[in-house]
């Protein structure tokens, strides 16, 4: 808690793919500075995803963490490609918290990846894109109206660094991290005027924190057919500070991006890459 | 530079001077000719413990004397005779045999503590280092205490040894440690320690006129440390006063405090016998279902009957009220109704599973001395069709009647036989029924041996309960897919498993496409890894299915404490059984029986509704492990298995006092190896097997281990050598498809196949000195000499897993991160590497 007071005080926020990893650090980090939270998982598995997604359980003790800081939680088991399934919770997040300030897209796959893009079956690539990016929309679409007709709001995007620059033989999830910012400028553009800031963080590479349970990194290295350690190892030395990215580090920028300090900050771009892209 | 240290104790009487003098020059003869006792005077006790401890810290060079010796004379005319050597060269062992020999003979009349004296990294770079895993980052919370004692060391490694319940010679355990002398605080930092966050749970440093205990907060609360700090202050003001083994951690009135409160016992209004609290569940509900074997189902009121048949059958007999009765028959309808028959003729069940050796069968018979031994049942049934009987539990019966007999097989070999009346399984039951919301609706498995006492709590749980018993087949329970088959077709919702079994339950249920009507699952028999657990929590949330892990005893009637275990747990890998079910209670005790504090580790004794009469025949062993509480009321049973409770109240199991086991003098705790192996990412599975006798030779002695893993098992070596001290390091990895079971579901040593080739050798430590230099000049870019600190020079924690890159790159041995930390100079690294 900072010295002025909890940051996100009396602030509602819907957090997407918030069983574990980046999610949970967020939805934690949101709850220990004030925030009620309305947190939503698919919690279950994709077909086509070819490793476990977040569980109920999972999301539940993402709750359960959040609740031990005082914050009033609720969870919902919702999948991003389901408009319908988004639309009722919002609507379930006003009609409980009467409010909603802070939208996090953070529900992601990683895979299927691994293939140059002409080994790509379309399926696989329709599943990719509605996912990673479509999902990021269809929050919009269900949240946007209300957030600027109370002219006050935060949208935090989390795409990747691979929203900025290629990576071999993940074309699809390049296309869509693109894609996400794209959308981030285009929204900040259209809610500016209604003073709702609409931001996207590109995270570099995120250690599979255990007590976040995070294994994106692991899904990455075993797309790609390497040792994790190895994977690993690679992205430290890309990344000049030395380090993997922790998942708090990229739930303190979706803070700041949340709370008022931010407040003439929209359309960003905010990597938190250890300096990868710098170079 | 780790060193050994062993300090006996010499009587008054004993001038050991001469005799220690002629002694090392016959049995040492290539010492030097400078006999190399340090220092011979009279010293105030605790001047001389604090130059021991700094003496600990003076390496043992190369070509120097093997060990050095001093003598340390008190007021009193005792002394203190202590050898200090470099470990390499002796063990704890041989410095023992050293010692006895220098004393000439004579027994020592006690052994003090050792100080561990393992070094942080000096220097200005104090990387945010996880001591347990050598990774950056991993920085815990911490909290500070500190405490006035005066050259505080001796007594903060007397209390840690106590604590952890060491014996001396084992060093100082990696739970928490002592470190040097710190100095004067720094203004110019904030803190001027090697680190950022404490390296170990309990981190203590002596530092002039206090010490500070680092603790972290994950492992040890404010209120836990603060004990210790009174406990070590206690301790303080009796060192150089009284003799080690009489020192207390804990004045006799907080002793007293100590003791568990009265357990709260929720007796029911009416003590019962099981007989009679089965009948009375038939009285009531005698359609409902009671017991289901092979689709067939019998009501209550039909499996009374049956018994009361056989209970006329076995009095026609010559069964008699107080006589015990062999029921050998397989897991079945016939097998529960004779239990009730044996029951209700006044008499115990002795269970024996026909699947046991007729020699071990024929032994327990003989040991319980029983009446006559149920191989079927047709004889009795038939007589009792002559003699139509509507007979009822007679009066004279009572619930402290024995109910059962079971054996367990002691380490000693020859199983002993526990007597456990009626009235300790109605009181299990009384303590779990509201707790687990065990009703007439819940289904049951009856899936362990009637000889392992796991079955005690599914039989009676279920039909005391009202609900129904789904008996497993031998040859199901030995078929995980048969037996998830089997729990999807009858809908069962209570399930009791060891964790070995329900481990290949879950590898079975994880690619399952029926879900499962389990709401709680009891894990019970073994130790818990949590870990693994995960899978199955994201298959089945803590909302819908419950699991509990019970810590139990066959002379505690089957259950002592339970933890409600949840992702939270696992994610920790809590070592936590839980809290005392109500009606028992759990106390940890020194080796006099005294109360030891939240946190220290001692023998579990446990207390209260489930304490067996004893062991049948047997009244010296029973007066030996069943004993009157010294320090207050009750009887308790000691367990000989290692635990410590926690602030909250809960009990945390550390295994069995008697199989720790020692290699090459360290004490070796199976359990901890396994539970680092566990933590491996790919290791599903995990098993220990020190094979080799200690006390043949105990250089012999090796340690293998057994993985259920999904990849390299050199890798998984590798990973586990970052966790654990050398000496813990299994010789061999061996992969294996499923871990073997005994028939009461535990690990079955004896179907392991042979270990595979240990992994790594180790190269000359010549070539070992020149290939760290280089290493480390290359990635450290200055010249190195072999005392230059590695951290001193501009070393992090990045560059340490470059040089382990490196030294791989080159084929030498795997470097852990700890290593690198306590011997940060080329020299010290390479020696240390070379032990490994």
């Amino acid at each position: 808690m900072s010295p002025g007071g909890p940051r996100l005080s009396g602030k509602v926020a819907l957090v997407t793919g918030a069983a574990r990893g980046i999610g949970r650090a967020t939805a934690v980090a949101f709850a220990r500075e004030g925030a009620d939270l309305m947190l939503v998982d698919i919690a279950a598995d994709l077909p086509g995803v070819p490793y476990p997604l977040g569980s109920e359980s999972q999301l539940a003790h993402t709750a359960e963490l959040c609740r031990e800081t005082g914050a009033a939680v609720r969870t919902a088991r919702v999948d991003v490609r389901d408009l319908a399934a988004v639309e009722t919770a919002v609507k379930e997040t006003t009609a409980r918290f009467g409010r909603l300030d802070v939208l996090v897209n953070n529900a992601g796959i990683a895979a299927p990846s691994g293939r140059a893009a002409h080994e790509i079956e379309e399926h696989e690539w329709q599943l990719m894109l509605d996912v990673d990016l479509s999902g990021a929309w269809r929050t919009i679409r269900a949240a946007g109206a209300l957030m600027t007709a109370r002219g006050a709001g935060s949208i935090i995007n989390i795409a990747s660094t691979a929203g900025l620059v290629g990576y071999r033989h993940f074309a699809g999830y390049v296309a869509a991290k693109h894609g996400l910012i794209g959308l981030t400028k285009a929204v900040a553009l259209d809610y500016a005027p209604r003073r709702v800031r609409v931001n996207a963080i590109c995270p570099g590479s995120v250690r599979d924190d255990p007590r976040v349970e995070g294994r994106m990194l692991a899904e990455i290295a075993r797309a790609l057919d390497v040792p994790v350690a190895e994977h690993e190892q690679t992205f430290v030395q890309a990344q000049p500070m030395n380090a993997l990215v922790e998942p708090d580090d990229v739930a303190t920028a979706a803070l700041w991006l949340a709370s008022d300090e931010s407040r003439q900050v929209t359309g960003t771009v905010l990597t938190v890459d250890g300096g990868f892209s710098a170079r | 530079m780790t060193c050994h240290a062993l300090a006996l104790r010499v009587p008054a009487s004993a001038d050991p001077g001469p005799v220690l003098d002629a002694a090392v020059r016959g049995w040492w003869p290539e010492l030097p000719d400078r006999w190399p006792v340090l220092w011979h005077d009279e010293v105030p006790a605790r001047f001389a413990e604090h130059r021991l401890r700094a003496e600990l810290h003076r390496p043992v060079t190369e070509g120097g004397p093997a060990f050095r010796a001093v003598l340390l004379r008190y007021e009193d005319g005792g002394a203190h005779l202590v050898l200090v050597a470099h470990h390499a060269l002796l063990t704890p062992g041989v410095l023992q045999d050293i010692a006895h020999v220098l004393l000439g003979h004579r027994p020592a009349t006690e052994v003090t503590v050792p100080l561990g004296c393992d070094k942080p990294p000096k220097g200005p770079h104090r990387p945010r280092i996880d001591w347990a895993t050598g990774e950056e980052g991993a920085g815990d919370r911490t909290g500070v205490v500190t405490v006035p004692v005066p050259a505080g060391a001796p007594a903060a490694a007397l209390v840690l040894a106590r604590y952890e319940h060491r014996d001396p010679g084992d060093g100082l355990p990696a739970y928490a440690t002592v470190l040097d002398e710190v100095g004067p605080v720094d203004p110019t930092f904030s803190h001027r320690l090697p680190f950022q966050s404490a390296p170990f749970p309990l981190t203590l440093v002596p530092r002039g006129t206090t010490v500070e205990l680092h603790h972290q907060l994950r492992h040890i609360d404010e209120a836990s440390a603060r004990a210790f700090a009174r406990h070590l202050t206690h301790v303080h003001a009796q060192l150089g006063h009284r003799p080690l083994a009489e020192i207390e951690l804990i004045p006799h009135e907080e002793a007293e405090r100590l003791l568990p409160p009265p357990a709260g016992i929720p007796r029911p209004a009416v003590p019962s016998r099981i007989d009679t609290a089965f009948d009375a569940r038939a009285d009531r509900h005698p359609d409902a279902p009671a017991l289901t074997h092979d689709g067939t189902t019998t009501t209550y009121g039909a499996l009374r009957e049956r018994a009361e048949r056989l209970a006329a059958g076995l009095r026609a007999a010559g069964v008699r009220p107080g006589d015990r009765v062999g029921v050998r028959l397989e897991r079945g309808a016939d097998l529960v109704a004779t239990m009730l028959a044996v029951l209700k003729a006044g008499a115990a069940y002795v269970p024996m599973d026909p699947a046991h050796p007729e020699e071990r069968l024929d032994r327990t018979a003989r040991d319980a001395d029983v009446r006559l031994v149920v191989r079927d049942t047709a004889p009795y049934l038939g007589a009792a069709r002559t003699d139509r009987p509507r007979n009822r539990t007679p009066r004279d019966l009572t619930p402290k009647d024995p109910a059962y007999v079971i054996h367990t097989s002691g380490s000693t070999g020859r199983p002993k036989g526990v007597v456990v009346p009626h009235a300790n399984v109605l009181a299990l039951l009384d303590a779990t029924r509201e707790d687990f919301a065990l009703t007439a609706a819940d289904t049951w498995t009856f899936f362990h041996s009637a000889a392992f006492d796991f079955s005690v709590w599914e039989i009676w749980g279920a039909l005391l309960t009202g609900a129904r018993l789904v008996v497993v087949d031998h040859w199901v329970a030995r078929s995980p897919e048969d037996f998830h088959a089997l729990l999807v077709r009858e809908s069962v919702t209570v399930l009791s498993q060891t964790p070995s079994a329900f481990g290949q339950l879950r590898a079975v249920d994880r690619g399952a496409k029926e879900g499962l009507s389990v709401r709680l699952v009891v894990l019970g028999g073994e130790a818990l890894d949590t870990r693994p657990l995960l899978g199955w929590f994201d298959r089945h949330p803590e909302d819908r299915c419950r699991l509990v892990n019970m810590y139990g005893i066959t002379e505690t009637t089957v259950h002592v404490t339970a933890a409600t275990v949840t992702r939270r747990e696992a994610l920790a890998a809590s070592r936590s059984v839980g809290r005392p079910l109500p009606g028992w209670s759990v106390s940890a005790r020194d080796e006099r029986g005294r109360p030891l504090p939240t946190g220290a580790a001692g023998e579990i004794w446990v207390g209260g509704a489930g304490v067996a009469l004893g062991y049948l025949g047997r009244p010296e062993l029973t007066a030996e492990r069943f004993v009157n509480d010294p320090y207050g009321p009750g009887r308790w049973y000691r367990s000989g298995d290692l635990g410590r409770l926690r602030a909250d109240g809960s009990l945390e199991h550390l295994g069995r006092i008697d199989s720790q086991v020692k290699v090459r003098g360290y004490r070796i705790e199976p359990d901890e190896i396994r539970a680092v192996l566990l933590e491996d990412p790919v290791v599903t599975a995990a098993a220990v097997v020190l094979s080799g006798d200690a006390f043949e030779d105990a250089a012999g002695v090796r340690i293998d281990a057994y993985v259920v893993a999904d990849g390299d098992t050199g890798d998984v070596r590798r990973r586990a050598a970052r966790l654990l001290p050398d000496h813990m390091l299994p010789t061999t990895v061996t992969r294996v498809p499923v871990l073997p079971l005994t028939p009461n579901g535990k690990l079955d040593r004896d179907r392991l196949p042979a270990p595979e080739k240990p992994v790594s050798v180790p190269a000359p430590t010549g070539d070992l000195v020149t290939a760290l230099t280089g290493v480390w000049e290359e990635i450290l870019g200055v010249p190195v000499g072999p005392d230059d600190n590695f951290f001193e020079l501009g070393g992090n924690s990045l560059y340490a897993i470059r040089v382990g890159t490196a030294l791989r790159e080159r084929g030498l041995p795997a470097l852990s991160m700890r290593l690198l930390y306590t011997h940060p100079t080329v020299q010290a690294l390479s020696l240390a590497m070379a032990d490994e």
